[in-house]
């Protein structure tokens, strides 16, 4: 059941990052749902099943783009292990340190995407805008984590009040 | 202190066992592996129908946004467009004496104009996905109705891209903006052909234009002079590309290169049309012999090598 929560949740966000969030763009960059989702599975479950659903949800992302499948697959699945070691260790559940590691981990899928793509040749991904990109990134997705976290909490059946709520 | 060490360790081969997973999946998708791309066109048709349906109830929002942040840039594009408008029937008008005698010229000549062609007419349903992809956008026409990889996409006033991949219903186009698009080219005012692709807002070529030579009657092209692909390229001969902006001739090197102000400008495009036809598909290549074929000699069986590896 909460595989199939999951799933519906992805295709919506996947929807949604595919029909609104192409118009809507903040100094022309648009957040990152899918990546938003990929953090937070590497937060709220455990290491091996977080790393699993963000390799998931990145393969299903790079179906729509024109960069080789995979790229955001391995790129998803390294910032939720480090998520979820880092929330292991070091983290308590507020509201801020969730935003904030989201921030983070999404600045993180944006720069790792384009320094891989880079790496496998494929142009145009690291340019002076690189940066600048990644941080829009960073606070949208920021802004948007409440809502998001509050569809993943549904998807993994987490009532209790972990991180927001 | 064991358990958490277990724990890590397997954690660990996890991540490597998916990284090898998204490894080879880069290495089969870059090969161009048949049945990977069957797969990800398989699910990309499922979810159409749900993308484009959610598209239309999104749409208002997406307006309303654009209506409130980009109502100055509309406005300004509106004035643009008018004056444009204005030179475009000045123009037309100037044209249509010289467009007789193009024709007759080309019935003459048997060559086949793009108007010629059979195109397929398309709507842009979606413009740049995520952060990165700039220079892509989707169209609603697919394998369905006749669409393959490599075609041409045109509007009325030039080239646009490349068909790039094609799904039963949807297709994805190339913008001519991308940089890694090379196409082939021919400036009209002295006949020269080269390759270029894009650089920045324009159009380059940087190979293939001789430098001027007065003597064996190479001439540097003219500002203005409109480029439209060559008969050799990948497209069809004679789609505009644009019109000359910038001749640079470096006389040390000995090196022509053009910048050409594209004709369409593809970052608010709405229709386009996709012609039915490939240009030349591949310049032949000289047959490659291994290194181990027998060596040339000078004597009377060299013909029947069937080359000399060059």
């Amino acid at each position: 059941m909460i595989a199939v929560r999951l799933v519906v949740v992805t295709l919506v966000a996947l929807i949604l990052q595919l029909t609104l969030f192409i118009d809507i763009r903040v100094f022309g960059v648009v957040p990152e749902l899918l990546a938003l989702m990929a953090v937070l599975a590497g937060y709220y479950l455990k290491p091996e099943r977080g790393l699993l659903v963000a390799f998931g949800i990145g393969l299903l992302w790079d179906i729509y783009l024109s960069t080789p499948i995979g790229l955001n697959a391995i790129t998803f699945a390294l910032v939720a292990f480090s998520v979820a070691t880092l929330q292991e260790g070091l983290f308590h559940d507020t509201k801020l340190q969730v935003i904030g590691l989201v921030a983070v981990g999404s600045a993180a899928c944006v720069l790792g995407y384009a320094l891989l793509g880079a790496m496998v040749g494929q142009s145009g991904l690291v340019d002076v805008n690189l940066l600048r990109v990644s941080a829009i990134v960073a606070a949208l997705n920021a802004l948007l984590t409440p809502i998001v976290a509050l569809a993943m909490r549904w998807a993994l059946r987490r009532p209790e009040p972990l991180g927001l709520g | 202190m064991a358990f958490a060490r277990i724990m890590g360790r397997s954690r660990r081969r996890l991540l490597l066992l998916l990284a090898l997973a998204a490894i080879t999946l880069l290495t089969l998708d870059m090969r161009g592996f048949g049945p990977l791309e069957t797969v990800q066109g398989f699910l990309r048709d499922v979810l159409h129908p749900v993308a484009s349906l959610a598209a239309t109830a999104a749409s208002p929002f997406g307006n309303t946004w654009n209506g409130i942040f980009n109502y100055g840039d509309l406005e300004a594009e509106n004035r643009l467009l008018k004056s444009e408008i204005a030179r475009i029937k000045g123009e037309g008008l100037k044209s249509e004496s010289e467009r007789g005698a193009f024709k007759a010229l080309l019935e003459a000549t048997g060559i086949t104009y793009v108007a010629d062609l059979d195109t397929v007419a398309a709507t842009v349903v979606r413009g740049q996905v995520g952060n990165f992809d700039s220079h892509v956008v989707t169209i609603d026409r697919g394998r369905r109705h006749g669409i393959k990889s490599g075609m041409a996409v045109v509007t009325g006033a030039g080239m646009v891209g490349r068909v790039d991949r094609v799904d039963s219903t949807t297709a994805t186009v190339q913008l001519i903006t991308d940089p890694d698009l090379r196409i082939g080219v021919r400036v009209i005012s002295n006949d020269e052909v080269g390759l270029g692709s894009a650089y920045g807002d324009l159009f380059r070529i940087s190979s293939g234009i001789e430098y001027p030579n007065a003597r064996a009657g190479v001439l540097l092209p003219e500002l203005g002079s409109v480029v439209v692909t060559a008969a050799l390229s990948r497209y069809p001969p004679g789609i505009p590309i644009g019109r000359v902006t910038e001749v640079i001739v470096d006389d040390v090197l000995s090196t022509v290169t053009v910048d050409v102000e594209f004709a369409v400008d593809v970052s608010d495009i709405g229709y386009v049309s996709v012609l039915l036809a490939h240009g030349v598909d591949q310049v032949p290549l000289l047959e490659v012999v291994p290194a181990t074929a027998a060596p040339v000699t000078d004597g009377p069986d060299v013909s029947s090598g069937g080359g000399t590896g060059s």
